[in-house]
């Protein structure tokens, strides 16, 4: 096709010797034309692939956010010692409390003119929850602040939450057996006052998982230390077993057919679906070395297996870009092979090392299928590990594996709490990604 | 050419020794013969050229020279390379050894991304000749004033040596080289990369540097050839054609091929 045009130009040429340069001759124009659609389709291709990322932003957002913040009564409190003393005399003590709690509500209403809302505390048991327990455990834990004014933040129920942010419909909610067309009607005018307001949810990021009947009590915090010590487990072992057999492979290995089938093998490595390194590390690490479920460290030995190609590859690509010269410099003033790669090499190489290893420890952190086989999906973390064995021998979840926890479970308001874990999971990801880059702009050399 | 007559002269005068004797040395890249059946002796304290078109296997036969061949796995040597009658294939020897007595510039500039002062120092770091930093700072300045760039640098020896122009970067090479006190120094096209300008001063410094090492020098230029060396060696296809005085090699050529490729014909 080409050979046909190009043989057939120059005959053209010499009978349109004498046309002027300053006209566009129609074979110019159509290449001109070929060039300008190309670009089209370029841009086209940018345009949808940004309108997907601010969609996908978008709705990430608008369905996560909630998940941080919680609807809750705050409240002004003096407890005196005498109270305290009355309502540990009692059979029923967190009763006491709770209509201590309720005088107090009701007194706050009058003041802000609500008086006309009558609270009872069956009502406040089905909006709020457990109130008197939360305040009794609070007084009994610092009994130094009885006689003192203290201020209360009692979330509501998840229920109310989603009802007062659109989640749930009053329909909905009136049918069900947990709250009463009553209890909505009390719900509404405490939120009309501003008795009862959204407030940020520290424990959503710092807390631990909760049952499945609480997802207002959910918290990610637990799996996050989880997936940390799961990175630990991952940079330990991937970096100076990826970076040594790279090293090796790029600098000393003979050219042979079993150097061409490990580079192959490496290569496919990195492309198998990370279920199947999950099912291994079941197999090998658990049923046959007979280390802990749900383990961070199994874990963390599961994820080596699938960041080490990634590894691998990166720091091989980065070990190729230094300039040939360079070694022969080197070997030239009488440095050995060692001598050539460690001081020479290695470093100009190390920022592409640190990159390929950020971005692999990335893709670690949000894998969740390898993790589904080895226990950590499901688990239900409500305990901090206590010390780095613990951290790594103890059953934990992670912070993938705690997403797919939640957007399994049957409660709506789960899946509220699963797009925000996303949240999380991206700003660390991003966090990640913004290091690789400075890491790169800093240390990169260019030739 | 006066620098040629000038430095003929001077060869005729006193009998050098032999530095470099090779004997039938054969190079294989795999199944191609590289080099065959090269047998030359290299005199200290004078600069030889080595000329021939390209692909003869002029370089090939300077990288036999410190074993720089051995970093490329299909290349096989055989036949005999003494230096000061020792055999540098000899398995007892080490590479790494021979290099810090054969030093080597190459065809591109490659000065380390480090100091100036690093680049010269690293040598003889690797090779434990300074005992201290003061007695490595004389190393690195007798160096720099060898190889003539000693006092465009000596106020910036912790600027990077990349950011030197490009003759400068050559002449830092070659100063990197010597720091180590080789006997032997090879150059492999040194001033390809270079400018007229720069190409003059590494010229210079290259028969400067005939007073204390035996220089081989790898060239395309046969101006360049005739202006630097006493003794030039002709290779073609392998095959080294002619070896002999710089001046009769460029006025009196014995072989038809040699003649040839000085006048133009073939190359």
């Amino acid at each position: 096709m080409t050979d046909a045009t190009a043989s057939a130009s120059p005959a053209r040429g010499s009978s349109t010797r004498t046309k002027s340069i300053i006209t566009t001759d129609a074979n110019t124009r159509r290449r001109n034309r070929t060039e300008k659609r190309f670009q089209y389709y370029g841009l086209a291709a940018i345009g949808v692939g940004v309108f997907f990322l601010f969609a996908l932003t978008f709705s990430i957002l608008r369905s996560g956010l909630p998940a941080f913040t919680e609807t809750a009564v705050t409240l002004d409190f003096t407890l005196s010692q005498e109270q305290f003393d009355e309502a540990e005399s009692q059979v029923l003590k967190t009763a006491a409390y709770e209509r201590f709690f309720v005088q107090e509500l009701q007194a706050e209403l009058n003041e802000e003119g609500a008086g006309d809302v009558q609270v009872e505390e069956d009502a406040i048991s089905r909006i709020m929850g457990n109130v008197g327990s939360q305040i009794r455990e609070f007084y009994r834990e610092n009994p130094d602040r009885l006689g003192e004014e203290v201020s209360f933040s009692v979330p509501a129920s998840s229920r109310v939450d989603r009802y007062l942010n659109g989640g749930l419909s009053r329909e909905l909610l009136e049918n069900s057996r947990f709250l009463t067309p009553e209890d909505l009607d009390i719900v509404d005018r405490l939120s009309e006052s501003g008795v009862l307001t959204n407030v940020f949810d520290w424990d959503f990021i710092t807390g631990t998982d909760s049952g499945v009947d609480n997802p207002g009590g959910a918290g990610l915090g637990a799996s996050v230390v989880g997936s940390f010590f799961m990175m630990l487990v991952v940079l330990a072992l991937s970096l100076p077993i990826g970076v040594a057999a790279s090293i090796y492979l790029e600098e000393f290995a003979p050219q042979n057919k079993f150097t061409d089938l490990i580079e192959v093998n490496i290569s496919n490595l990195a492309a198998v679906p990370s279920i199947v390194f999950g099912i291994l590390g079941l197999a090998v690490f658990i049923q046959f070395a007979n280390l802990p479920q749900s383990a961070p460290l199994v874990g963390g030995l599961v994820l080596t297996l699938m960041t080490l190609p990634t590894i691998i590859i990166s720091t091989r690509a980065s070990l190729k870009s230094v300039p040939p010269s360079i070694r022969a410099a080197a070997l030239g003033v009488g440095a050995s092979k060692m001598q050539s790669v460690f001081h020479h090499v290695l470093p100009l190489a190390a920022p592409g090392i640190l990159t390929g290893t950020i971005i692999g420890l990335a893709q670690a952190l949000g894998e969740t299928a390898p993790l589904l086989l080895i226990g950590m999906v499901g688990y239900v973390a409500r305990t901090y590990p206590d010390g780095l064995t613990s951290g790594l021998l103890d059953p934990n979840s992670a912070m993938p594996a705690q997403i797919y926890t939640w957007a399994a479970r049957s409660d709506p308001a789960f899946y509220e709490k699963a797009w925000g874990g996303i949240i999380i999971l991206l700003v660390f990801l991003l966090a990640m990604n913004a290091v690789a880059i400075f890491l790169r702009r800093k240390f990169e050399r260019r030739w | 050419m006066y620098d040629a007559d000038h430095n003929r002269t001077e060869t005729r005068v006193g009998q050098k020794d032999i530095k470099i004797s090779c004997k039938d040395v054969q190079v294989y890249y795999g199944t191609n013969h590289a080099i065959k059946d090269v047998s030359v002796e290299i005199e200290d304290k004078t600069v030889t050229a080595f000329i021939g078109p390209s692909g003869c296997g002029k370089s090939t036969f300077l990288r036999c020279l410190n074993r720089m061949n051995d970093t490329i796995d299909i290349a096989r040597i055989e036949g005999d390379i003494l230096i000061d009658g020792e055999d540098i294939y000899d398995k007892r020897v080490d590479p790494v050894q021979l290099r810090a007595k054969v030093g080597m510039v190459f065809q591109k500039p490659n000065p380390f991304p480090k100091s100036i002062y690093d680049n010269v120092a690293y040598g003889p770091k690797i090779h434990g000749l300074a005992k201290n930093k003061a007695e490595l700072d004389d190393i690195v300045e007798r160096a720099l004033k060898r190889a003539a760039i000693w006092d465009e640098v000596k106020d910036r020896l912790d600027a990077s040596g990349t950011g030197l122009s490009g003759g400068q970067q050559q002449r830092l090479c070659i100063a990197r080289a010597v720091a180590t006190e080789p006997e032997v120094l090879l150059m492999d096209e040194p001033c390809s990369a270079l400018d007229p300008i720069a190409t003059g001063q590494v010229e210079e410094l290259i028969d400067e540097l005939r007073q204390n090492y035996s220089v081989v020098i790898v060239t395309h230029s046969m101006q360049q050839a005739a202006r630097v060396s006493q003794k030039t060696a002709f290779f073609h296809l392998g095959d080294l054609v002619e070896y002999g005085e710089t001046e009769k090699i460029f006025t009196n050529p014995q072989d038809s091929r040699t003649e040839s490729y000085i006048t133009g014909r073939i190359g």
